[in-house]
């Protein structure tokens, strides 16, 4: 599939990636959780405002600059929980309340589609709305379905975006479910810890995307997905992917969303033994980890390409050692 | 409770339930509209307030005309919780 260019991007997260980009200065764990620095919410009306949950907020901060300036004729998100906060406040309230009376905020505020809904009231766009919500290929799906819509639509723009919010709820129910690091480690100490568990995060990213190449500053050349536990069914998948996709071009990086959980670690390192003469860096030290980081990891590849003059980017990533995802960066 | 507390009260109730964080309770007047040009609340509020009457005070609101009467301001809900409330 031929993909599309990104024009424009918007990334919060826990490091100084809004505003003044900062990548150098690693802001630490607090914690234990790299929560994503909100940014200023002053052209959100205080009557939206105070109903609005994490991850609307977030995503309401990094779209409205690119809502503000450009027009697109569709939003396409990708979350896999949404407002999750508000979702069990809301679920709590049945509970507490016996079934009773409940306000309708914290469903509304809790339900996937209320990020990309919200975005629209904001610019009163009447286009395509969809909300893709795949766990850890939430994003990945949101960014095909916009690959899709512009080969329908080869004059169309869209905002595409992914985000996901930690609340204190899930990193409680995610924590006994031994999803995060017992032992506390440093986000700068991530990739030497031999332990399971990740350092949980949180953000949003949002790209501004169309198939006009005047402009742009990269290209999403690529995107494959797969379900599987299997590591030969990733590393076929890959070499498949690689023959298919870069060709003769040059891999200047490759992006790992390694997370310095040991149980998914055999992933990564079986794909790093086929790329194995290209540059690798990780990212989830920066973002930490949640389904859809590898949001973050394409706005790092945009970034890179542009600022350290890289031809092509790979970037590979997993949720929970059964969602993998490979996408191929290009610069224009 | 004396009428003074128990409008001071309601006032900090209603900043807790709308998540009126930039409000504090000496914000709203007694005589203040809630919905309007006053505190600027909207339907979604009045449905935040209906459930705050009940959950906190047991009163039940079935009569949309009925709580149109009651949710003025606040000096209107006094009055209603004083007569009604049931905790």
């Amino acid at each position: 599939m031929s993909m599309f260019y990104i024009h424009q991007s918007v990334c919060v997260s826990a490091q100084k990636t809004n505003g003044v980009i900062d990548l150098d200065d690693i802001q630490p764990i607090k914690d234990n959780k790299l929560q994503a620095i909100e940014p200023n919410y002053d052209a959100i009306p205080p009557a939206m405002y105070r109903r609005m949950g994490r991850a609307v907020r977030l995503a309401s901060g990094a779209a409205l600059p690119l809502l503000n300036t450009l027009t697109f004729n569709g939003i396409v998100m990708g979350t896999a929980n949404g407002g999750l906060e508000d979702c069990i406040k809301f679920l709590n309230q049945i509970v507490d309340y016996n079934e009773g009376k409940l306000t309708p905020t914290n469903f509304v505020q809790s339900t996937t589609n209320a990020i990309a809904s919200q975005l629209a009231f904001f610019s009163a766009n009447k286009g395509y709305n969809n909300t893709h919500v795949h766990r850890g290929l939430a994003f990945e799906n949101a960014a095909l379905d916009v690959g899709m819509m512009l080969n329908e639509f080869p004059d169309n723009s869209y905002l595409l975006g992914g985000i996901d919010e930690i609340s204190a709820y899930q990193y409680n129910i995610e924590s006994l479910a031994n999803m995060y690091k017992k032992e506390v480690v440093l986000n700068t100490e991530l990739y030497n810890s031999k332990t399971a568990g990740c350092i949980p995060g949180d953000g949003c990213a949002m790209f501004a995307v169309n198939k006009q190449k005047t402009g742009a500053t990269a290209k999403l050349k690529a995107i494959g997905t797969l379900h599987t536990d299997k590591e030969e069914d990733v590393t076929q998948y890959l070499k498949h992917f690689i023959e298919k996709n870069v060709k003769d071009d040059a891999l200047n990086l490759f992006l790992s969303g390694e997370n310095g959980d040991s149980r998914y670690l055999p992933y990564y390192n079986a794909c790093k033994k086929i790329v194995l003469n290209v540059k690798t860096e990780g990212f989830k030290h920066l973002c930490g980890e949640y389904a859809t980081a590898s949001s973050f990891a394409l706005w790092l590849a945009c970034y890179k390409i542009k600022s350290n003059n890289l031809k092509n980017v790979l970037i590979y990533n997993n949720f929970r050692g059964k969602q993998h995802s490979f996408m191929l960066v290009g610069d224009v | 409770m004396e009428t003074a507390a128990l409008k001071h009260q309601l006032k900090e109730q209603i900043i807790q339930f709308l998540n009126l964080t930039t409000v504090k309770p000496e914000d709203i007047k007694d005589d203040q509209p809630l919905f309007g040009e006053g505190l600027g609340l909207d339907s979604i509020d009045s449905l935040e307030l209906i459930a705050l009457l009940e959950r906190i005070y047991g009163i039940k609101i079935n009569d949309p005309k009925e709580g149109r009467k009651i949710l003025v301001d606040v000096n209107t809900m006094i009055a209603y919780i004083q007569q009604h409330r049931t905790k």
